[in-house]
């Protein structure tokens, strides 16, 4: 694929997924619970997982980190963030990579949004020096089961779409 | 909502992350009670030395434990609750105290020098102001 393109997209895709972390910080949380959120950024690595290599989705990931943290959320935020999205991203890859066929986008979602949210709560722990945060691992474990689902969904939709569009042949 | 796009593997994760939610379901509130519902240990002072020490929690039968000094008292254990019944002092303000049965109440026999305190910091309050 031609550089220039593959450069164009993928900055088009960071911005999507920043894009998608706003519009959801729209939507009101069902527990106040931290760390419960939709998630809908990963729509967006798991597309570039899909269609990209693990360099790309580890970068894509990595700058929507730092510009989401910039524009709100903070050092603290970004430390959450990147240790949930870098995790799952591995994981994500090596399941897309290894096992397309036993694993749709919903498994491989659900998975990344599971790890993704228990990497934030082992973080929470280091840094709060504490460890009764993990009294809350059971709902954001439920949390990401669901939210994985809605957004394993999204992806599949959303592969099946771009595919039709053949931007990638 | 597209069913068949479920594959076998993902059955797996789904059913790995229920039993991770399970466990740690399990696992947190056992570890909860452990710290909430520590037992409640009351300990007996004569003049300032602590003469006995029970645990309310493991008390199957009443006991009656006699205590001697200036005037006798003799103190009843029951399971979770622990007084003063009987005393020889005047003003028997320690048998009307009563039952004792949450952490940090306490009954004192001044002219015996005497006490039944439950340890614990008192979930109650004494007072609120705003």
């Amino acid at each position: 694929m031609n550089n220039t393109k593959r450069i164009v997209i993928l900055g088009l895709m960071v911005a999507l997924a920043l894009v998608l972390s706003i519009i959801e910080s729209w939507f009101p949380v069902p527990l106040p619970v931290p760390g419960v959120k939709l998630g809908l950024a990963n729509i967006i690595t798991i597309t570039v997982i899909i269609f990209y290599d693990f360099k790309d989705a580890v970068s894509v990931v990595f700058i929507r980190c730092i510009l989401a943290s910039i524009f709100g959320g903070g050092v603290t935020g970004f430390l959450f963030s990147i240790s949930g999205g870098i995790l799952s991203t591995v994981v994500m890859y090596l399941l897309y990579k290894r096992g397309s066929k036993l694993f749709s986008t919903i498994g491989i979602s659900i998975a990344g949004a599971v790890l993704h949210n228990i990497a934030q709560i082992v973080i929470a722990s280091i840094i709060m020096k504490d460890t009764a945060v993990y009294f809350i691992l059971p709902v954001l474990l439920i949390s990401g089961l669901i939210m994985g689902f809605f957004v394993g969904l999204c992806s599949g939709f959303l592969e099946k779409a771009i595919r039709n569009t053949k931007i990638f042949d | 909502m597209n069913m068949n796009m479920l594959k076998k593997g993902d059955f797996l994760i789904i059913g790995i992350v229920m039993v991770a939610v399970v466990f740690s379901f399990v696992y947190i509130s056992h570890y909860r009670k452990a710290d909430n519902g520590a037992h409640k240990v009351a300990i007996i002072k004569v003049k300032d030395k602590v003469v006995k020490s029970i645990d309310l929690d493991t008390v199957t039968e009443p006991q009656r434990i006699e205590i001697s000094g200036e005037y006798n008292q003799v103190v009843l254990v029951e399971n979770g609750r622990i007084r003063f019944v009987e005393a020889e002092c005047p003003d028997k303000v320690c048998v009307n105290t009563g039952w004792l049965s949450d952490k940090g109440d306490m009954a004192v026999c001044i002219p015996n020098s005497a006490m039944i305190k439950i340890e614990g910091q008192s979930q109650k309050v004494d007072a609120v102001t705003h």
